[in-house]
């Protein structure tokens, strides 16, 4: 029987003007979408390669001398994604810069034109089209599910049969669903056939999987505002209340709640600035210099004459090293407060279920504020593997004094750090390795957990109405 | 006969359920967000404030002219709160240097770049989503719900003229929508105004007089499209879904797209290009100042101190070293003044590349009345691009006003008080008794002499006295009203002619409108 009406919807709604406005929409807006990811993915592409180019070929020309390798700061670049088609998670606006060397890190930049004075830079993608434009035609759709179908008289009709009251509303959920599935996949082909059909995006297995879980989730998505629908349909009586209701709760929940909670998080949250990073790496500092005889006799002098007895090339390093380390992490934290801050702003939108499910596409999609934050990590680990191999390299040269210290003046006066030429070939690069899918499932699954949950409280909120329902 | 028929529409009017969430949704959501807009304002002018104040403070001890390196800010405008517009998108603060460009952090944003800036947040955007929905739901059943409930056909099997109907339902529809727009906007500006660090000028209510009077523009042009679509088709559902798609491509589709095709056809000039520029403008600059020679080996003392800013004076050196410095200076500053004006022009020209995207996204979204409403009240609100424009200009302007008061003050750089705060005569004394020292011949004469440089010294100690900034050209932003007012007249005149056509093209629609 659910089939029956499921059936009888569907080829109902596919005869609407409704429908066929929701497919020409969303099958232009897919298009645009995949033809507007093409070729800026074929621009940043380029970009990526040259600037990398032009990292490898300046370390390059550094392994002349292995010291100069491990100083040597070199520029990171965020590699373009091929699934920020998908959800670009406003990556354009997020750091795409990691300075690093053997010994640190500098803070996350934004490199590159980014027109601050345009009103959003947040580029058009499958989760902007389904958390936007699609929510919204699910209401269209719904909104007189049950109460139009009183109006009509229909509904009468149809419950003075033999058929369960649940059995009416599932089988009008289903046809729903799979009226909506419609314009949803239909949309989502026609971009991924111009993504593929391109030739500029290689997509292999990984990737259709994460798609395949990207439209599950959107299904997830809009099943909340088929519920919502059906919910507040089957509260009124009388179809143009019933929009006016869905209107404001879609607005509500969409547009404005998103914004208002990062406003009120605004307000309420100072950002920490850089003079108080400025002041406190100023202070960590000057104490270390103060107290620089706790590391050793004379670690405060430097002459660049290695035969000066004065020196004390021990000492030395271990100052420098306790500098750097202090201002590591110093960097480290303040790099943590901005992310849990960033993050903290988010999870505090997540009462609207647009945010939920932007935050779960862009997990799944690998893109985002995450992604950076493990693009940093990354940085970071390889600054570490390549003090590791200078170490090790170092350890070959009987003339260096194998103190593999931060200080640039003492490797290269001192010979603290060797002077030997170095095979660019063996020299560890950096290589970005995306997340795991288990890694970003685990990131996703509070969010599509939430979207569950949503869905429940609906369902639950629709069945009790619809069984109550006054079909006169 | 058109009042009595929009009497009783608007009495119908408000009577509808939708009208009634509408209208509550208006008002309830002002209030609630209204306080947070004040708090988020507050907390700005706080910031600027402070800023300002702890520049000047820094500013009055400033002891050379050569030092004289304050920022400017911009302040925070009291009208974000009804349109937020660029207000926080572009920084907005200059740093003045006497040899460099008026350093624009308008185009790089500083603090978290994890947190980036989304869609904004204000007033206006209640009326540009919540009005005008609930304007195309006041419009859609007008004509087409009353020809299904068959009362059109009564009513104009009477003696009634067609357009005395339409123009009834017009009227009435108007006047429904005034009140909630009325009330908002109302509630709106007394929540703004109980604050106490809000304060209105004249020219604040003129703009909130206009940014009125373009929401109810705004408004009567939602409410036509919904009554156009309403007299083309033959259901009211029909005309809500019709009314519903047009609205959803104008307030999310259209301004998306706007801004996606103004950054394909008009890319940004290229960093690598602009940066280009500026090394050669460097070497240039670095090959001319490497012409001028000036002789420093007579110099016998050093002595600096550090001042505000960042920057250091001369405190008490001999002769021979400040003249060669004052040599230098009068003919490099001029040199370098030269350079940081082409600068300038590059850096304009970048910035303008920026200007013209945001221009041309603009102007491509100005078909949807959503976008061109939103124009409009950021300009009103003085917080459009225009407005910055504005101030990187008095930013330059006042850069040319310092420039000036130095160069009068210091006699074209060429005084001892641009770089030091001895004055020649001094400095001359000090270094005779010094060299005095240095020349004597034996101990005695040398006690002697240092016991004359340090009797000197006594009877002219180290005075290091902030500048006197009496007559200095302090920075004062000026928010010119009339242009912003002439500005929106573009605007304005667009919502107007949407009106007339739109109502045109109802009445026709309506003339030919089959009632069966």
């Amino acid at each position: 029987m659910i089939r029956q009406i499921a059936r009888k919807e569907v080829l109902e709604n596919l005869l609407s003007l409704r429908f066929a406005l929701s497919v020409l929409l969303t099958t232009c807006l897919f298009a645009v979408c995949g033809h507007v990811f093409v070729n800026a993915h074929r621009e940043q592409s380029k970009d990526y390669w040259k600037r990398t180019n032009e990292n490898l070929s300046a370390l390059a020309e550094q392994s002349n001398q292995l010291y100069k390798v491990a100083f040597y700061k070199q520029g990171i670049y965020r590699k373009p994604q091929p699934l920020a088609l998908c959800a670009e998670g406003q990556e354009g606006a997020l750091p795409n810069f990691f300075e690093v060397n053997a010994f640190t890190a500098d803070l996350p930049r934004t490199k590159g034109q980014v027109n601050f004075a345009l009103p959003q830079f947040s580029h058009i993608d499958w989760a902007l089209i389904v958390s936007l434009i699609l929510s919204f035609a699910a209401l269209v759709f719904t909104y007189d599910g049950i109460c139009g179908e009183k109006e009509s008289g229909t509904l009468s009709l149809m419950l003075a049969n033999a058929v369960p009251r649940h059995k009416v509303l599932l089988g009008k959920y289903a046809g729903t669903m799979i009226t909506l599935a419609i314009p949803l996949i239909l949309g989502m082909l026609v971009s991924l056939i111009i993504m593929v059909s391109s030739g500029e995006v290689a997509v292999g297995g990984r990737e259709w999987l994460q798609i395949s879980t990207i439209v599950a989730i959107s299904l997830l998505y809009l099943s909340i505002f088929v519920l919502l629908g059906m919910f507040i349909s089957s509260r009124t009586g009388h179809s143009p209340n019933s929009m006016a209701i869905l209107l404001l709760a879609w607005v509500v929940g969409v547009i404005l709640l998103p914004s208002l909670c990062r406003i009120i998080f605004d307000v309420a949250c100072k950002e920490p600035t850089d003079e108080e990073l400025q002041r406190r790496l100023n202070q960590v500092r000057e104490e270390i210099w103060n107290n620089h005889e706790k590391y050793g006799k004379n670690a405060g002098y430097m002459s660049n004459d290695p035969n000066d007895p004065g020196n004390n090339p021990p000492a030395r390093a271990r100052l420098q090293t306790a500098l750097m380390d202090a201002t590591n992490q110093l960097l480290q934290e303040h790099h943590n407060k901005w992310l849990e801050q960033a993050l903290a702003r988010r999870d505090f939108a997540c009462l609207s279920p647009a945010v939920i499910y932007q935050r779960a596409a862009e997990a799944i999609a690998g893109t985002g504020i995450n992604r950076c934050a493990d693009l940093y990590r990354q940085a970071k680990r390889y600054g570490a593997d390549l003090k590791e191999f200078i170490r090790s390299r170092d350890m070959e040269d009987p003339k260096s004094l194998h103190l593999i210290g931060p200080e640039q003046n003492m490797a290269y006066s001192w010979r603290a750090i060797s002077h030997d030429p170095v095979g660019f070939e063996m020299v560890p690069k950096f290589q970005e390795r995306d997340l795991a899918l288990s890694q970003s499932l685990k990131l996703a699954v509070w969010d599509i957990g939430l979207l569950v949950l949503f869905n429940l409280v609906f369902f639950a909120a629709a069945f009790v109405s619809f069984l109550k329902y006054d079909v006169r | 006969m058109i009042w009595k028929i929009a009497k009783k529409e608007f009495l119908l009017n408000l009577m509808t359920f939708k009208f009634a969430v509408g209208a509550v949704a208006c008002v309830v959501l002002t209030a609630v967000f209204m306080p947070i807009l004040a708090a988020d304002y507050r907390q700005r002018l706080q910031t600027y404030s402070r800023n300002v104040a702890d520049n000047e403070a820094e500013l009055r001890t400033v002891k050379v002219y050569r030092n004289i390196t304050h920022t400017i800010y911009r302040p925070p405008a009291v009208l974000s709160a009804f349109s937020a517009g660029l207000e926080k998108q572009l920084v907005g603060s200059a740093n003045i240097e006497l040899d460099k460009v008026p350093e624009l952090s308008v185009t790089e944003r500083k603090g978290n770049p994890y947190l980036p800036i989304l869609a904004v947040f204000d007033e206006s955007l209640i009326f540009k989503i919540i009005v005008s929905i609930l304007a195309l739901l006041v419009a859609y059943d007008a004509v087409s719900g009353e020809r299904e409930q068959g009362t059109l056909k009564l009513m104009l099997s009477g003696t009634v003229a067609r357009y005395q109907v339409l123009l009834g339902k017009l009227v009435a529809g108007l006047v429904t929508l005034g009140v909630p727009v009325t009330i908002t906007f109302a509630v709106g500006l007394v929540v703004l105004l109980s604050y106490p660090m809000v304060a209105f000028g004249s020219s604040d209510w003129a703009r909130v007089g206009l940014m009125f009077v373009a929401s109810l523009a705004f408004t009567a042009a939602m409410y036509q499209l919904g009554l156009l679509f309403s007299c083309l088709a033959k259901r009211s559902a029909i005309s809500m879904v019709l009314g519903l798609f047009i609205w959803i491509i104008f307030a999310i589709v259209i301004p998306n797209a706007s801004v996606q095709l103004a950054t394909q056809v008009r890319p940004l000039e290229s960093q690598e290009q602009r940066d280009g520029r500026l090394l050669s403008l460097k070497q240039d600059l670095a090959s001319e100042l490497g012409t001028v020679k000036v002789d420093f080996s007579a110099s016998l003392i050093t002595s600096d101190e550090g001042d505000s800013f960042g920057g250091y004076y001369a405190k008490r050196r001999d002769i021979y070293w400040l003249n060669a410095e004052q040599k230098l200076n009068a003919l490099t500053i001029p040199i370098k003044l030269r350079y940081a004006d082409k600068s300038l022009e590059i850096e304009r020209s970048n910035l303008n590349s920026f200007l013209a995207q945001r221009h041309l996204a603009r102007s491509l979204s100005c078909i949807s009345p959503i976008s061109t409403y939103e124009n409009v009240m950021a300009i009103l609100a003085g917080t459009d691009i225009t407005s910055f424009d504005h101030f990187i200009n008095q930013v330059r302007a006042h850069r040319n006003e310092v420039v000036e008061y130095i160069r009068s003050k210091t006699g074209d750089f060429s005084s001892a008080s641009f770089f030091a705060i001895c004055t020649e005569a001094e400095s001359a004394e000090y270094t005779r008794l010094y060299v005095q020292i240095e020349k004597a011949q034996d101990e005695q004469a040398k006690t002697k002499a240092e016991q004359a440089l340090k009797e000197w010294e006594q009877q002219n100690p180290v005075k290091a006295v902030p500048l006197n900034l009496q007559d200095f050209p302090w920075f004062k932003y000026r928010q010119s009203a009339a242009r912003d007012l002439s500005n929106a007249i573009p605007g304005l005149a667009a919502l107007f002619i949407m009106n007339v056509v739109l109502f045109a093209t109802c009445f026709a629609a309506f003339a030919r409108y089959d009632v069966r």
